[in-house]
């Protein structure tokens, strides 16, 4: 069966082969790259959505000779992805805008607008799955468990499941650059980027300086309250990472919490990270029914954990075997069971 | 949708605005001047004399099918360099006499930015406004008119919602000023009659594929006493204006193309009239908010603009490109920018109504079946569209409620 399919295709090595993979099962393709408004750098290198990445998305679509397109999403990013990142950090969260543009944008205007535009499938280059369960579309977790994106993929409304492609799915990153040289793409050796596209170079602290977040010094706490040093800006801190005080020579500190009204980070012992559970909102699930126990990850590199989940009311309280570290708030927690994808949400609180 | 066939399917061309099919006739035309007659028109050997021969003679032809003089012909690499040309050259010429140049909010990119150029070198630059339809009124320019104006700059038709502007109106202004006056007619020439006296410039942008001559070539008509600063130096090309070795074939095939546009153009661009106001009608009749953009009457023969709201013109262009249909949008995001057209903001349209916006622009080879087959295809499209647009739907339901 012959398909209409879109590839979503970013000039990375990825979604290159990705297209690759499509046209040669016999689809018809066409590329389509994202055009997000990012502004282009000025000397130093491109960032994913630069004028760079599109002629490089352009290019492999010509060697393809596949359609080209690009398509403007600057507005769905400023109203679906960039506010709300703001908004996360003026509240002392640290927000993760890949799952959101994946969910609102990648498989949800963009997805909209191609069906409308008569295709079956949009496709893209993440290392990811899409199997068949009881009948129906289920995300499960890609070959190579070390590149597996479903923590990034987990809140694509349940419905747009059966109009999604995953051509990675069986494969690794390093056979995705081989069949990248083995049919002279251009972009086979392209580094990968891991920085969110919307923020510039200068980095975090002038992104959101401009976006009137106050980055401005404040004090280190311990949970009593007792100022213990001076930071940066509370915005330049996420929970569970090294606090590093002028001066001081005790035991090593972490950042346990964000105060971001009082502009004050709360930091304490390794030993004060660990949190038997948490508490989730915005949940979305890619299955009727949660079982009872399942494996949860909070955030992308985690190895996952153990647990068992109930709701409360919307609230998903997440309860694990063993009680983890730096579960932190803004960040998602994503449920898996048998390397299927449950679905997940929002983390608000850990349990304490 | 059959996509299978991308690469090879029958095509309907609507971008002649964009750039036109060479004629056959015009590349016979070249082909031997990049064989027999190979030669540098400066040579002072035969081959060097029938090359610039036939330079010569292509002078001769553009300069008569504008009631110009030969000698105020300069052949330039194209529209862009002629409208560069133009303006730098007048405004490094007249540096001791002024430094105000005036211009309108819906020039090309060509005549906007060597005018922003000139602003970072310390020339001033007004740029006027339109009315709604595209227009600039000639009372607007005298007013702006100083004792330290050097340049006024409008362009004849605006390549994107095909107004045409009073230029014989403001040429008249411009030289009881004593300002000198230039206009891009890139799109009009070889397709709208006219001559320099009628139009009062002093200086005149046009190029070769615009009128299904080859690319690479243009023409700035500089009136004779006219003072320029040469931008390209080197050798004395052009009467000194213009340095650089002939394109010999390119000014060869404008030259024909001009020839062959003075042959088909007053019963052509009746006929693709016609074609014109068949497709706005038909888009008027069946699909329903619609905005025509530019002007109802003052507008080029073979151009269509239109915003279909709720509606975005890169889908469009998208979904249409896939069935074999070419037009151009006035929001496309192109790998540098995703600015909407600086001409449908300057007419009044909302950052919406730009995304919406169409434009279809028809040629010589245009036909009936053409129009037809864009008129069928093209509804259902912008239902499809319309029916994910949250925005078209609640503004449709409410409509619904109001009765």
């Amino acid at each position: 069966m012959k398909d209409k399919v879109v590839i979503a295709i970013s000039g990375g090595v990825d979604s290159s082969v990705a297209a690759l993979l499509l046209k040669e099962q016999g689809h018809e393709v066409v590329g389509i790259t994202m055009c997000l408004g990012v502004a282009a750098e000025v000397g130093g290198h491109t960032k994913c959505c630069g004028p760079r990445e599109i002629e490089d998305a352009r290019r492999v679509c010509q060697i393809l000779e596949i359609p080209h397109y690009t398509m403007d999403f600057s507005g769905d990013l400023e109203e679906h992805i960039v506010r709300t990142f703001i908004e996360e950090y003026a509240r002392g969260r640290t927000p993760n805008p890949c799952v959101a543009c994946n969910r609102h944008i990648k498989f949800g205007t963009l997805l909209d607008k191609v069906t409308a535009m008569g295709f079956d499938f949009i496709a893209t280059g993440h290392y990811a799955k899409m199997e068949r369960k009881e009948g129906r579309s289920a995300l499960a977790r890609s070959r190579e468990a070390r590149k597996d994106q479903t923590y990034f993929l987990h809140a694509i409304k349940r419905e747009a499941l059966d109009r999604i492609r995953f051509p990675l799915a069986d494969l690794t990153k390093e056979e995705v650059r081989q069949i990248a040289r083995a049919n002279r793409l251009p972009v086979s050796d392209k580094q990968e980027s891991q920085d969110i596209c919307f923020i510039p170079e200068e980095g975090y602290g002038a992104f959101l300086r401009s976006r009137s977040i106050d980055v401005k010094p404040g004090q280190f706490v311990d949970r009593e309250g007792n100022v213990l040093g001076i930071h940066r800006g509370y915005a330049l801190y996420t929970t569970g990472q090294r606090a590093r005080l002028g001066g001081w020579s005790g035991e090593p500190l972490y950042v346990l919490a964000i105060d971001a009204k009082k502009n004050r980070v709360v930091v304490g012992g390794k030993a004060d990270l660990l949190a038997p559970g948490l508490a989730a909102e915005r949940v979305n699930l890619l299955v009727d029914d949660l079982p009872a126990r399942c494996v949860a990850k909070i955030r992308y590199a985690h190895r996952g954990a153990a647990c068992r989940v109930d709701f409360d009311g919307d609230l998903l309280r997440v309860v694990f075997d063993e009680p983890q570290d730096a579960i932190t708030p803004g960040q998602y927690v994503v449920l898996y069971d048998d390397g299927f994808v449950l679905g997940g949400g929002v983390i608000r609180e850990a349990l304490t | 949708m059959r996509l299978i066939e991308w690469k090879t399917m029958k095509r309907i061309y609507l971008d002649h605005a964009a750039t036109t099919p060479v004629d056959p006739e015009v590349i016979e035309a070249m082909l031997p001047f990049f064989r027999e007659t190979f030669g540098n028109p400066s040579s002072i050997h035969s081959f060097g004399q029938q090359a610039r021969s036939a330079v010569e003679g292509a002078r001769e032809m553009v300069a008569s099918f504008m009631g110009a003089k030969p000698a105020e012909i300069v052949f330039t690499s194209g529209g862009t360099e002629s409208n560069n040309f133009a303006i730098k050259g007048i405004a490094w010429a007249n540096r001791k006499k002024g430094n105000h140049i005036i211009t309108s909010a819906i020039e090309h990119h060509a005549v906007m930015e060597p005018c922003r150029f000139l602003e970072r070198e310390g020339f001033e630059v007004t740029f006027l406004s339109v009315d709604s339809r595209g227009l600039v009124d000639p009372c607007d320019v005298e007013k702006a008119i100083t004792d330290r104006t050097i340049l006024v700059s409008i362009m004849h038709a605006n390549n994107e919602i095909g107004t045409l502007q009073p230029i014989a109106e403001i040429g008249k202004i411009a030289r009881e000023c004593g300002v000198c006056f230039h206009t891009d007619a890139v799109q009009t020439f070889g397709h709208v009659p006219f001559t320099v006296d009628e139009l009062n410039v002093d200086l005149l942008s046009l190029s070769a594929h615009k009128l299904y001559g080859p690319k690479g070539v243009g023409v700035l008509y500089v009136r004779k006493g006219t003072r320029m600063e040469p931008h390209m130096h080197g050798g004395e090309q052009e009467g000194k204006r213009r340095a650089s070795t002939h394109n010999v074939p390119g000014i060869v095939g404008l030259s024909k193309a001009v020839e062959l546009a003075g042959k088909t153009m007053p019963g052509e661009e009746a006929r693709i009239a016609g074609l014109r106001d068949k497709l706005i009608r038909g888009i008027f009749d069946r699909v329903d908010d619609v905005r025509l953009n530019g002007h109802p009457e003052r507008r080029l023969a073979n151009n269509v603009n239109v915003s279909i709201t709720y509606c975005e013109g890169e889908a469009m262009l998208l979904s249409l490109d896939l069935m074999g249909i070419a037009c151009s949008t006035g929001s496309a995001c192109s790998s540098t920018s995703v600015e909407p057209s600086h001409v449908l903001r300057a007419i009044g349209l909302s950052v919406e109504e730009t995304r919406g916006s169409l434009r279809f622009s028809l040629g010589r080879h245009t036909e009936d079946h053409e129009i037809d087959r864009l008129l069928d295809v093209l509804p259902g499209i912008v239902r499809r569209l319309r029916a994910m647009s949250p925005a078209y739907r609640s503004m449709t339901a409410g409509r619904g409620a109001g009765g």
